[in-house]
């Protein structure tokens, strides 16, 4: 039948829209496909297999939840009469066979076929093919996101990583183990949980106990562990196919192991014990030596600090009081407690206030203490010895310094005792005086004690009553001078504008720097002293002048000198008679000794770094190197033992080069490195020295000027 | 028909066209201007095609030549007229130069040569000689870059230290780090600024016995300009026997005993009980008797101990045996503690009393290395003064003597004013303690005359050139066997000195080679070629400089003759030419024309 124009009309349209749908709906489901695909892979890290499979999917999903292609030409027909008016509804007729069609319809159908030319096919499709592809972007741009969430996933784990463990080694596991765990049980004091880890280094607390999971992928008949090349243990397998190990230790020190399966040794894995550190303790009141002056409180705070790795479960102080004097100093000592409770915390700051008093401790009388703490896994520590001393003021008013002859100022000392003495006498009669006699009293003293202060001014060259420790105020003096009338032709009026001239009145005097810097001290107290006298307050006074008694003393102390003893005179020695004994029996004493054949560590350690120094440039072992090889891995061994994180990279290196597969000269400058760290400093021998060989013209030579007389 | 000929045919015709067009021209203003246009522009055209060259002449003496060596600047030389020469291995690159296989035939076949300007890095020695007779003149290239001088003992004992040192040249504009690596770590470094020279020092006390490769290793950012090796030996210590004479038994040598004995050095000791009673230590060594001291005891030791009140015990006799010792050779130590000497020995030093500073410990400086000991808690008031012929070796702080030294005969003597120096392993400063005691004993011992030396010329032997051995040996008139592996040498005796031999080998390996001499083997390195490229080429621009100086001394006359040779003429002329003619005949048309 042939066609009619319409009809071939309505077949083009549907055919492209099917097309265009057909495009749309790929770029759709290829958007989709893209996306899942990238979350399958690079977030849900499945195979990427996957990706293959699912384009197709979505697209068989989509296409047969709306199967365009069962859309008639019918479905199309309908779909123009309600798109163009122009058709008047009269679409279908297109389709009919023009045959059957009645007159009326003919005429109609004519009357279409004239416009469907004019007819702009329908935009919707493109446009809704538009959307499709918009969509196949936003698709390709969201899986090309995804595709980089792991990047800063890493990125965000290594910046984590870096803050809590060290970086994790690459590990060389044998071919035969297909899985394996490691679980590390620190101990119980610790604290801390177990944890597992899929590395064979291992870095555990000291105590932990290791339990080692070991899965191979074929039965396997024995697997051995080894610690430090020395101990083998060889493991039992857990079930009937010989496929599942597992080993426990506990570990107490650093070293290294390896297994063995099936004879062949694997890497060596390093083992690093955490050790439990003891308390650590800082006191940070009192001072180490404290001086307790008359007048102060008998008492002292202690604050301490203290700090572990796991736990605190303990601290007390341990105090020794030391009273007495000369021979009979007595010791007591008590175990004093911080009212707290240790629960086992990491850090404590303690305090507490010690009062020397309810001690039992008089004036003069010296305390020492230290701190005792012990963490939860028993280990203790101490502090220093502090010191706490009370002064003993009966001491310093004692006149056993006065009696025995050197005395440069005496005078001044007694002052300072008479106004202590009058003090404590004024203190003692307060209650039968009346309140201005008691003040008269105490005003009285200060002016005694502003006397001697003056007094002893002098020795520091103060003149003015004003000042204390020689402060000079008197600069003023320039400033002032600008207001007097200036005197013309005066030189030295001029020169005492411009020059500082009055002597610093310090330096006139003969003491040493460090003297007067007591004696200002001195000077310091008492003006407190006077203070507190010219104001009434005789009690307060009273510290101040002890204090102030206290420096004098010192002073007279350092300013005395020290006469040694003269020797006592002995009978001369008569020369002639000395060692003229008879000696014929004595006997003359040989020792003879020769150094036993020292370790050949040290030589063997040598030699092999020649060796491999020699090695580097190509040379090939040799049978007798092969034995030096082995005494420095023995070494090593050793070495290694005791510094796994030092030696075991070499160790390994060394036992690549022993099996001598290729030459690298990474390896060697490894070994290299590790043995001159094993053999440490080396003191300096005497070095003979070498003279050329001396041939007979050279010694006669030499003969011949020595024979001239040089 | 040659080519130039169909150009000139061509452009002939060209412009008999160019010219008929103009005179057929209707504007016939400027006619000459156009044709004379044309025909410059269609001359210049040809002179384009066919270069034409010209005779010129240069007066330079016909019997001298232009050598150019290797280093030579291509620019410096391109410049320059006359024939070049160059050798097949130093070929410049861009420089037209004959090249001449080998000088010394070159020179035989051309008589008539009498001078010789020498470009680059200049000639080795070998080849300088060839030129004897002739006069030089060398023109030296810019400074080599890197390390021009370098020096270090090939051979050194345990504990000894390594030292390092010479120059580095840094021509470029950026700064290099001069490193020093061995045995897998990298000891020290120095950095030399752009265009400086700076001398280096590196110092290492190496740990092996044998043979080690050291290396300096220039590096610029992340580029490694050289890697030189430094090889070197490090042989076993032979140990000096030490005999003591004590007055009394104090720590200071009880201390020193039991640091020998650990030592294991052989070690005889002698302290006084009683008189004529002694109580004698043998440590390391057989026993035998040293109640008197006579020269056949002392020939076995190689430094002898004593405290000056020992010294003065002894008798007379023995005195004069140790005397005698020292003249032939052994060491002698003395402890003194009195300002007033005893004995004649001890009282060639002449001592001062100084009183000490109070509560002031004693710092001891060694004078050779600058190397400060800890201090030692002594009031010291005793010093030593200096004479003519001594040498201080430990002084004090304020620079006043300790220990001094001088030399008797072919023996040495020390002296010492230092009572203690076992506080120093009290405190555990074992290692100076080790140093102090190495350096006295080192400077003290008799020195230990080797059976035979030998030298190596040049400092870095290579790969297929010539390197000399000079073998000295003890007794004179043996023909020594030199071997090297298999290969049998054929030495030659010195003409003066009988005892003295030499003989000359062309190394094929590179790397640690054998050397016998009478069954004695030692080790010597060849380097390869490329090995310390800089100071060699330093090293020949020096001996160039030496042997031209030299050679102006007996300046010779040069005849100087016209040279005649052809040159170009720039092409760039005629295209200038071509470019007016043509823009004059453009312009002319277009412009003046259209009006």
């Amino acid at each position: 039948m042939l066609k009619t124009e319409g009809q071939n009309w309505i077949h083009r349209l549907r055919k492209r829209w099917i097309t265009l749908y057909l495009l749309r709906i790929f770029a759709i489901s290829l958007a989709i496909a893209l996306v899942l695909s990238a979350v399958f892979v690079y977030v849900l890290h499945l195979s990427p297999w996957l990706s293959a499979i699912t384009l197709p999917l979505v697209l068989a999903i989509l296409l047969f939840t709306k199967p365009i292609w069962k859309a008639s030409d019918k479905d199309f027909s309908r779909y123009v009469n309600n798109k163009y008016p122009e058709l008047e509804e009269s679409a279908d007729l297109l389709l009919q066979n023009p045959a059957e069609l009645s007159m009326l319809q003919k005429l109609q159908l004519a009357k279409i076929e004239n416009r469907i030319s004019e007819i702009s096919p329908p935009k919707e499709p493109v446009k809704r093919l538009y959307l499709g592809l918009a969509i196949l972007l936003a698709g390709l741009l969201m899986s090309f996101a995804i595709t980089k969430i792991p990047q800063i996933q890493k990125a965000y784990q290594s910046v984590a990583s870096n803050q809590t463990s060290a970086p994790v080694m690459e590990e060389n596991i044998p071919a035969e183990i297909s899985d394996f765990r490691l679980t590390v049980i620190p101990p119980v004091y610790t604290g801390k949980s177990e944890r597992k880890q899929k590395q064979f280094s291992v870095k555990a607390e000291i105590g932990a106990k290791v339990n080692w999971n070991i899965e191979t992928n074929i039965a396997i008949k024995n697997l051995k562990i080894i610690f430090n090349d020395k101990e083998s243990i060889v493991l039992k397998p857990q079930n009937p196919a010989a496929t599942t190990w597992t080993f426990s230790k506990t570990i107490e020190k650093s070293g290294f192991y390896q297994l063995e399966v099936e004879g062949k040794k694997s890497d060596l894995y390093q083992i690093e014990v955490i050790p439990d550190l003891p308390v650590h303790i800082k006191i940070t009141q009192p001072k180490q030596r404290t001086t307790i002056d008359i007048g102060q409180p008998q008492k002292f705070n202690l604050n301490v600090a203290l700090s572990d790795d796991y736990g605190i479960n303990d601290a007390f102080i341990s105090a020794t009081m030391a009273s007495g004097k000369g021979e009979g100093v007595s010791f007591t000592e008590k175990k004093l407690s911080f009212n707290t409770s240790f629960n086992n915390q990491k850090s404590i700051s303690l305090r507490r206030q010690i009062d020397l008093k309810s001690l039992g401790m008089k004036p003069g009388d010296e305390l020492y203490f230290f701190i005792k703490a012990m963490d939860n896994h028993g280990q203790s520590s101490r502090s220093d010895v502090y010191f706490v001393s009370i002064v003993d003021t009966t001491e310093l008013m004692s006149m056993a310094g006065m009696t025995n002859g050197v005395n440069l100022v005496p005078e001044y000392f007694r002052s300072q005792r008479q106004i202590i003495i009058d003090t404590e006498k004024l203190l003692k009669e307060q209650s039968t005086l009346s309140a201005d006699a008691f003040k008269t009293r105490s005003n009285d003293l200060g002016i005694d004690q502003k006397l001697l202060r003056l007094r002893y001014g002098q020795f520091l060259g103060e003149e003015n009553e004003t000042e204390i420790g020689g402060d000079h105020d008197d600069h003023d003096e320039h400033a002032e001078g600008k207001g007097e009338q200036e005197k013309f032709g005066d030189v030295t009026a001029i020169m005492d504008k411009y020059a500082h001239k009055h002597d610093i009145a310090e330096d006139a005097t003969f003491f040493e720097p460090e003297m007067k810097a007591q004696l200002k001290a001195v000077l310091t107290e008492m003006w407190n002293s006077e203070l507190r006298l010219r104001t009434y307050k005789p009690q307060d006074a009273l510290p101040y002048e002890y204090k102030a008694l206290r420096l004098l003393k010192d002073l007279q102390q350092k300013s005395r000198a020290y006469v040694a003893k003269t020797t006592v005179k002995t009978a001369a020695l008569k020369p002639e008679k000395r060692l003229s004994g008879e000696l014929d029996k004595i006997t003359q004493p040989v020792q003879k000794m020769s150094a036993a054949q020292k370790d050949q560590r040290l030589a063997h350690l040598k030699t092999a770094l020649a060796l491999l120094e020699s090695r580097k440039s190509g040379k090939k072992f040799i049978e007798g190197d092969k034995f030096l090889l082995s005494e420095t891995e023995k070494y090593m061994i050793g070495a290694a033992a005791d510094n796994p994180a030092t030696y075991l990279n070499a160790l390994t290196s060394l036992r690549k080069l022993s099996a001598g597969k290729n030459l690298q000269t990474k390896n060697i400058e490894i070994v290299q490195q590790a043995i001159q760290k094993m053999i440490k400093g080396e003191s300096a021998k005497p070095q003979t020295p070498v003279a050329l060989p001396a041939s007979a013209l050279y010694q006669n030579y030499f003969h011949n000027l020595n024979k001239t007389g040089r | 028909m040659e080519f130039k000929y169909i150009a000139i045919t061509l452009c002939l015709f060209l412009l008999a066209f160019l010219l008929y067009k103009e005179f057929s021209r209707a504007s016939k203003a400027r006619l000459i201007w156009r044709v004379l246009a044309n025909v410059i522009a269609v001359a210049c055209f040809v002179l384009l095609i066919i270069p034409i060259t010209y005779n010129t002449h240069l007066k330079q003496s016909a019997n001298e030549i232009i050598l150019l060596t290797a280093g030579t600047n291509p620019d410096s030389v391109a410049k320059l007229k006359g024939t070049k020469y160059s050798f097949a291995s130093a070929e410049i690159k861009g420089i037209k130069a004959n090249s001449i296989p080998d000088l010394s035939y070159f020179l035989a076949t051309h008589k008539d040569i009498r001078k010789i300007n020498v470009y680059g890095y200049g000639l080795a020695n070998e080849e300088l000689k060839n030129l004897e007779g002739y006069g030089i003149s060398f023109h030296p290239s810019e400074k080599p870059n890197g390390i021009i001088s370098a020096n270090w003992l090939p051979e050194i004992k345990t504990t000894e230290q390594l030292k390092v040192q010479g120059v580095y040249q840094n021509s470029n504009r950026k700064n290099v780090k001069l490193l020093f690596k061995g045995l897998g770590n990298s000891i020290d470094s120095i950095a030399v600024e752009a265009k400086s020279t700076k001398s280096f020092s590196f110092k290492n006390q190496p740990k092996q016995t044998g043979s080690a490769i050291y290396q300096l290793i220039a590096l610029q950012g992340n580029d490694t300009l050289a890697k030189e090796p430094v090889p070197f030996l490090v042989a076993e210590q032979p140990q000096m026997k030490v005999l003591i004479l004590a007055s009394f038994p104090d720590f200071e040598y009880k201390f020193l005993k039991k640091w020998l004995y650990d030592n294991q050095y052989p070690l005889a000791f002698r302290s006084q009980i009683s008189k004529n009673k002694y109580s004698s230590d043998f440590l390391n060594i057989d026993s035998l008797n040293l109640n008197r001291i006579n020269t056949a005891s002392l020939k076995k030791f190689d430094v002898l101990i004593i405290d000056e009140e020992a010294l003065k015990a002894i008798g007379p006799d023995e005195r004069q045996s140790i005397e005698n010792a020292v003249n032939t050779g052994m060491g002698l130590f003395i402890r003194i503690s009195n300002p007033k000497p005893a004995t004649a020995l001890s009282g060639k030093f002449s001592r001062f009393e100084s009183p000490a500073s109070k509560y002031k410990p004693l710092s001891l400086l060694l004078k050779d290395e600058n190397y400060k000991f800890p201090r030692l808690p002594l009031e010291q008031t005793l010093f030593l003064k200096t004479a003519r012929n001594d040498q201080p070796v430990i002084i004090d702080g304020s620079g006043k003597i300790l220990v001094n030294s001088t030399i008797i005969g072919s023996g040495k003597i020390l002296i010492s004013s230092i009572s203690s120096t076992f506080n120093w392993l009290l405190s555990g400063k074992t290692d100076d303690y080790a140093k102090y005691w190495s350096e006295i004993l080192s400077k003290t011992a008799r020195k230990k005359l080797e059976i035979q030396s030998v030298k190596t010329f040049p400092q870095f032997p290579s790969i297929n050139e010539q390197t000399r051995f000079v073998v000295d040996l003890a007794e004179a008139g043996k023909v020594p066997l030199l071997k090297i592996d298999s290969i049998k040498l054929g030495p030659r005796q010195n003409i003066e000195l009988p005892f003295e031999w030499d003989a000359v080998f062309w190394p094929t390996t590179h790397g640690w080679n054998n050397l016998s001499v009478n069954q004695s083997a030692r080790s010597f390195y060849v380097y390869r070629n490329t090995d310390w490229q800089a100071l060699r080429n330093q090293q020949k621009i020096n001996l160039t400089h030496l042997f031209a100086d030299k050679s102006k001394n007996q300046q010779r006359k040069t005849a100087t003759t016209d040279l005649f040779y052809q040159e170009d003429v720039s092409l760039w002329w005629f295209f200038i030419g071509f470019l007016f003619a043509s823009a004059f005949l453009w312009f002319e048309s277009r412009i003046l024309d259209a009006k």
